[in-house]
């Protein structure tokens, strides 16, 4: 067994057990602190499949953004402790037994087909290729995505606002 | 690379997994966010696997495209999440759900 | 590869509707920060928009060409007649729904947010508009996403009510998990070929020793995103909470457009991804991957049972016409299931037909909800004597939902049946008929609540102003006029279902 396999079992099992523990903890803001390990150990895999530049963005994203504004909505709404949303009481038996059935078969494909690779790698830095992507061929989604955010922007705005 | 795409493919599939029995038993709406989190961050995985193992870019570049996403529909949802709190806060506690089946 | 700025420009000729969509969503934050006062501005500016770019797409039927296509792939969007007729349909609903949100009182509540309200409205709009030409799974993912983010905010627009809220956060949460499913099935489709591009994937899998079994699973992630934008069965639980929540105009508009987007872009996934070759009669001979045919029908039948079935007990009428919807949804992809263009044929009357009918019903709900603030059943009673206008028209739309002769609502599911019987689909057809039958109970238990109660003193008298009888107008005529002299949607129709392609 090599380093780089160790790194990636270290980074696979952190990455597990805390997104397992997420759904599990009682604790909301266990739940939250979970989720911060969950998201360093994807960015340690990205960082091993050599995509750096997405490595970065997860960190910065996820955990400098995504996770800070949970926190916020945990610490606003830390009064109610179970929204319910689901009107409908689901069985728990059938739902594990349906979720059971989805995972083996989910696992079982993926593991059974023959996924083609390639050995021709990519570079070694992804940053600079990616950008000439974002703004050539993908210049449009990029736009998009400008007016996606502006939308969000406004319509959290609008409705959090008192 | 000596570890197999299928090892980061399972992987990915049990953060899937969790995430979807994540939002179908906790009760609790940011939990629940969260865990929709956990599926997004599953299929990003996916996604930047592919985009190694098959020396194509398209995949990372998709990746980003998401986490922008994922970071507006937080936004949005902790908006809508705060909204709802404040309304239930001048309402009956008993009348947890005006919309039934 | 070099982008010359000529390039771009050239490549811009085939978004105009888009991009007057996206000029007019900056001027209306703009107007509405510099004319704070004077809020009635912003829908004329809308109405003013909806007009141009309704131009530009009546332009895009003579087109049938990728657009932003960099050199040596496939391009971003297929601008075709197809295309441009779910765009119509798309701007045509969202036209109406601004002239509804003028009238409605839930709307005027929150009148110091019109600029938001109609900023949201406008981003809904784009996102549809790409999601219908979208053909790469990128550009689609971000578009549906444009669209779900802005609808979920405005399903909860009047923050004061409890039920809005409520049916937001619920958008929101079925809305979210979907789309993470979708992501999934996009990525493992993107593991297998290697290409984002609808076009090239379908070139990439014409090869034979393909694993099947993934693709049948993504596919089926796929399909869970797409069913559930467009409400078919088993993805369908948001659809009668959330339109019983949500404010009337934007269940009007979920009902219509954003179904329209979801079936423009589901026909497109299947045809475009799936193809094979197209045989003389216009039968679809699809890849040997997946089973669209059984599958389609096992999810429609689903729906259009479902949908009547559980309409059969609503005293709400928002929430009536939320299972209605879901039926709808069921008879709509039968078309598909027969996988012919004729089906699509009789997609596309349906559908044109269905936006005058189906917003008539929400207008007249909306109209009444207005006066006794409630969309009760019981609220209904007696309505027949004291407001005859709404009354006809409520039962006109309502004998239209069901495809009752003389209504355009037959016609729709005239086509609808002759498709399913030239692909000899019977026993389908038999079951979607027997659905008829039973929708038929529930509309009219709402008019024998309009005209076989008798009217009491406290009945309410509703009057109904200019603008509405022009509005009821507007869309009653069509569905009385297309149910006796149909050629012309039929030959519009006929324009209307050419793909990029094929």
């Amino acid at each position: 067994m090599n380093i780089y396999d160790a790194i990636f079992y270290l980074f696979a099992v952190v990455t597990g057990l805390s997104a397992f523990f997420v759904v599990t903890t009682r604790n909301i803001v266990y739940a939250a602190f979970f989720l911060l390990f969950t998201f360093f150990g994807v960015a340690g895999i990205y960082v091993l499949l050599g995509a750096d530049f997405i490595a970065i963005v997860q960190l910065i994203i996820y955990v400098g953004g995504i996770l800070i504004l949970l926190l916020f909505g945990v610490m606003l709404t830390n009064k109610i402790t179970s929204v319910q949303i689901k009107t409908g009481t689901l069985q728990i038996v059938p739902a594990a037994v349906g979720v059971g059935l989805f995972a083996g078969f989910l696992i079982a494909v993926l593991t059974y087909t023959e996924w083609k690779t390639v050995d021709t790698a990519l570079p070694l830095t992804t940053t600079e290729f990616l950008g000439v992507m974002l703004l050539q061929e993908y210049l449009v989604v990029f736009e998009l995505l400008g007016i996606l955010l502006l939308i969000a922007l406004i319509g959290a705005a609008s409705i959090a606002r008192r | 690379m000596h570890i197999q795409i299928e090892y980061y493919l399972i992987l990915s599939a049990f953060m899937f997994i969790v995430g979807v029995v994540g939002v179908l038993t906790r009760r609790n709406a940011i939990v629940v966010f969260m865990s929709i989190e956990l599926m997004l961050n599953s299929a990003n995985l996916t996604m930047v696997a592919f985009s190694s193992y098959l020396g194509n870019a398209v995949g990372q570049l998709f990746v980003f495209f998401v986490m922008a996403v994922a970071a507006a529909e937080a936004a949005v949802g902790l908006a809508i999440i705060i909204a709802l709190f404040r309304n239930k806060l001048t309402i009956n506690i008993d009348e947890l759900n005006i919309l039934k089946w | 590869m070099e982008l010359s700025i000529n390039y771009i420009l050239n490549e811009l000729n085939f978004i105009k509707p888009e991009l007057v969509i996206s000029i007019s969503i900056v001027l209306i934050v703009f107007t509405d920060l510099i004319f704070d006062k004077r809020k009635q501005i912003l829908p004329v500016i809308s109405l003013i928009s909806l007009l141009i770019t309704g131009y530009f797409v009546i332009e895009q039927f003579g087109m049938n060409t990728f657009a932003i296509a960099p050199a040596g792939s496939k391009g971003m969007l297929a601008v075709d007649p197809f295309g441009a007729f779910f765009k119509m349909v798309v701007l045509f609903a969202s036209f109406i729904i601004i002239l509804f949100s003028i009238n409605s009182s839930e709307i005027k509540l929150s009148s110091d947010r019109h600029g938001e309200y109609y900023t949201l409205i406008f981003g809904m709009i784009l996102g549809m508009l790409f999601v219908i030409s979208a053909a790469d799974l990128i550009l689609i993912y971000i578009s549906l996403e444009l669209l779900s983010l802005s609808s979920y905010v405005l399903a909860g627009f009047t923050k004061q009510s409890l039920r809005n809220s409520e049916a937001s956060l619920k958008y929101l949460i079925y809305g979210g998990v979907s789309s993470g499913i979708m992501l999934f099935g996009i990525s493992i489709i993107y593991g297998i070929t290697g290409s984002t591009n609808l076009y090239e994937i379908n070139s990439l899998i014409q090869a034979p020793q393909l694993p099947n079994i993934t693709f049948i699973l993504a596919s089926i992630l796929i399909f869970t995103g797409i069913g559930f934008k467009i409400s078919a069965a088993p993805f369908h639980f948001w659809t009668p909470d959330v339109y019983e929540g949500a404010p009337i105009p934007i269940t009007a508009y979920l009902s219509i457009a954003s179904k329209a987007a979801g079936f423009a872009l589901l026909i497109r996934f299947v045809k475009v991804t799936f193809i094979q070759s197209i045989n003389t009669e216009g039968y679809w001979q699809l890849l040997n991957i997946i089973d669209w045919k059984t599958f389609v029908v096992l999810i429609s039948i689903l729906s259009m049972t479902l949908g009547n079935f559980a309409a059969l007990w609503q005293n709400n009428l928002k929430r009536l016409l939320a299972y209605s919807s879901i039926a709808h949804a069921g008879y709509l992809l039968l078309g598909l299931a027969v996988l012919s263009n004729q089906g699509l044929l009789a997609i596309i009357i349906y559908f044109a037909i269905y936006a005058f009918m189906n917003l008539g019903a929400f207008l007249i709900v909306m109209l009444i909800a207005n006066k006794t603030g409630s969309e009760d059943m019981d609220d209904y009673n007696g309505l027949g004597f004291t407001s005859p206008l709404l009354s006809v028209s409520l039962a006109i739309f309502f004998i239209s939902l069901t495809g009752l002769p003389p209504t355009a609502g037959f016609i729709a599911k005239l086509y609808l049946f002759i498709a399913l019987i030239d692909a000899e689909m019977i026993t389908v057809a038999v079951i979607a008929l027997l659905n008829t039958v039973v929708s038929l109970y529930y509309y009219v238990r709402v008019l024998k609540h309009l005209y076989l109660v008798k009217a009491e003193p406290d009945t309410p008298i509703i009057g109904v102003s200019a603008l509405n009888t022009v509005l009821i107008l507007m869309l009653l005529i069509p569905t009385l006029v297309f149910g006796i002299y149909f050629t012309p949607i039929v030959d519009f129709a006929k324009v209307s279902v050419s793909l990029l392609g094929f």
